[in-house]
């Protein structure tokens, strides 16, 4: 187990290695000046540009501009937004955690939905269930998302009016940011009309939650299935019938333990698509999200914010790809040995 | 027909025939399959056969609405948009820029990842545990993120998608590719042609590739379906296909601030959209239970 986390702490440091140079050289193939892509202040006088091209270094070699870039990333001095002129890190921490509020309820539903759902395909495969939730999972995962969103407003928004079509929260409440996360601040807050509050913001989730749980949700679907029906074929199996299991104990004593180990590594590899998803989603329901900041940021060709936003994003899915195969690594211990 | 054999012959298919008639059996998979021709059909006939020029703005017929409504003209079947350009022409074009460039882009990213990946899977050591970092940086990357950011890099354009998404589609091409060869290399039937004298280019056209054309075949209905929704996306994101190419994606952009007025707008594009990628989904999954069966049998 030391062994393994320690080849995964080395594959991760020569991945984000990869990705800071990745960032860095960034700002020389961006268009427009290097110094600001880098520093991304938008009125360079004169002896500011020779103060931060002596701080860049970039009168001297590749090599110890990428060495005065890594001191930059590592003080936290990340650089200004193009756009505002705020510290960019400050900016992504105001829109990282509302990303993260909605993928998260997102991977929820996807695994409350998905698990049982591909259990019960498995249980009849070729039977009129199993055919009928085959069909909505393939249905499900050809849906361009943009598309669903939309219709989902022009049916429950538009034409019935359940359901808001954009924002987090309702213009009539004022909720003070403590952590980002909606429903934890609301928790937080001392307010008298805490519930009614509480219940908006369940609306204005509703939506893009059921939008942005789609996909994954039937991909789980499939991957429970598949792995149901495999671990069904196994000789354990086999045994714990013949020794006169019921189909229950069978199920839940060695079939479900062993077909739900690899969901585990599933929830890290289903994050990666997450966040291109909710990408698009944030920008259909306006949800004040990264995805949203990182697309106003190309429209308004900020690279600094750009370079910015492809390092968080893609070390938080390293991180949880991570995270996620040492869980699974650690609940099974067949995993170990390669 | 005889009647009688008299000598008792067993009949083996080609696998080949093996496979398509595994495919044949599942309805879903000839549904799919048929809906994807005609859309390959549709993306190379489409700009003979569209009704009306695409691009003409036609300014007395602005924002018809379908044919089957009431104000509706039988010479316009789904109306025209608020610059009075034929809705169907349009659509019909589409299909060649987003079917058709999809397409492209996944055969270009199959020929490099094929290389690349045939590279990687036949060299040992450094070269290619040097290759495994890379590619499990770049795959941990979204593949839309990278095509977004290699946008923003060359420039918002339709040709710029292209190279965009085929570059994000790249790593999974070489990572499954190397791993499909891999898996062969340890067979036993590779150690044989190799006594056999066989080079490593013998063993790669001869054996390998063979073998497992068939998984790149999923393989490229997966990629393909991805790069589908991967262009339209962008398209949409007006980041890819500019305004007036009537690329599916950008015309849903496009119709976007008339989705009270006229819903069908934004209804259709979407539509084929979801058809397109059903249709290789369909395809897609067709293939890998026919091969499964086939392995069975």
């Amino acid at each position: 187990m030391i062994n393994f986390l320690l080849r995964r702490l080395f594959l991760l440091g020569t991945v984000l290695f990869g990705l800071s140079l990745l960032a860095f050289s960034l700002g020389y193939l961006f268009p427009g000046d290097p110094l600001q892509n880098f520093s991304g202040i938008r009125q360079l006088e004169p002896q500011l540009r020779a103060e931060l091209t002596a701080a860049y270094r970039l009168d001297h070699s590749y090599l110890s501009q990428y060495l005065a870039f890594l001191n930059r990333l590592w003080h936290g001095d990340w650089g200004l937004s193009l756009a505002s002129q705020q510290p960019l890190l400050s900016e992504i921490r105001q829109v990282l955690p509302a990303t993260i509020e909605l993928t998260s309820y997102a991977l929820l539903v996807s695994f409350l939905f998905g698990v049982p759902l591909g259990i019960l395909a498995a249980i009849k495969p070729e039977g009129y269930l199993g055919k009928i939730i085959n069909t909505i999972t393939v249905a499900g995962y050809s849906l361009p998302v943009f598309w669903w969103a939309l219709l989902l407003i022009m049916v429950f928004s538009v034409g019935l009016g359940w359901f808001p079509s954009g924002g987090r929260l309702g213009v009539l409440y004022e909720i003070p940011t403590v952590s980002g996360f909606m429903l934890v601040d609301i928790f937080l807050a001392e307010t008298p009309y805490q519930q009614a509050i509480f219940l908006d913001a369940l609306r204005h989730l509703a939506l893009p939650t059921v939008v942005l749980a789609t996909f994954p949700t039937t991909v789980m679907i499939r991957f429970v299935r598949d792995a149901m029906l495999e671990v069904w074929e196994q000789n354990y199996i086999k045994t714990a019938k013949a020794k006169g299991l019921s189909r229950l104990q069978v199920l839940y004593r060695h079939g479900l333990r062993n077909a739900l180990l690899p969901v585990i590594r599933q929830i890290g590899l289903q994050f990666s698509a997450l966040i291109t998803l909710a990408m698009l989603t944030e920008v259909i329901f306006s949800w004040p999200g990264i995805g949203r900041w990182l697309l106003d940021s190309i429209y308004q060709r900020n690279f600094p914010a750009i370079q910015a936003g492809l390092m968080i994003i893609s070390v938080l899915v390293i991180t949880v790809n991570m995270l996620t195969e040492i869980l699974h690594t650690f609940f099974n211990p067949l995993a170990r040995k390669r | 027909m005889r009647k009688f054999r008299l000598y008792f012959e067993e009949q083996h298919r080609s696998p080949l025939a093996q496979l398509w008639r595994e495919f044949a059996r599942q309805h879903s998979a000839l549904f799919g399959l048929a809906l994807f021709s005609s859309f390959l059909l549709l993306s190379l006939v489409a700009p003979f056969i569209t009704p009306h020029d695409p691009y003409l703005q036609a300014d007395n017929l602005l924002l018809l609405p379908p044919s089957w409504s009431e104000q509706g003209l039988v010479q316009y079947p789904f109306g025209t948009d608020d610059l009075g350009r034929d809705l169907l022409s349009r659509l019909l074009k589409g299909t060649t820029f987003t079917f058709g460039l999809a397409l492209v882009t996944v055969i270009g990213a199959l020929l490099a990842g094929l290389a690349l990946g045939a590279l990687a899977g036949m060299s040992q050591g450094m070269k290619s545990s040097f290759f495994n970092h890379l590619l499990d940086l770049i795959l941990t990357i979204p593949s839309l993120l990278l095509a977004i950011i290699i946008v923003a890099v060359l420039g918002p354009g339709l040709a710029n998608t292209a190279w965009a998404v085929s570059l994000a589609l790249l790593p999974q091409f070489v990572h499954g590719i190397r791993n499909a060869i891999n898996e062969q290399l340890k067979k036993d039937y590779v150690t044989a042609y190799r006594l056999d004298g066989a080079n490593n280019w013998q063993v790669l056209t001869r054996l390998i590739i063979p073998n497992i054309w068939e998984k790149i075949i999923v393989m490229s209905s997966m990629a393909l379906s991805t790069a589908i929704l991967d262009i339209a996306a962008l398209g949409f994101l007006s980041l890819g296909a500019q305004a007036p190419i009537p690329e599916w994606g950008a015309m849903i952009s496009d119709s976007l601030d008339l989705i009270y007025l006229a819903p069908a707008s934004v209804a259709i594009p979407g539509l084929l959209i979801f058809a397109a990628v059903l249709s290789v989904n369909l395809v897609g999954d067709g293939l890998k239970t026919a091969m499964q069966r086939r392995r069975e049998s």
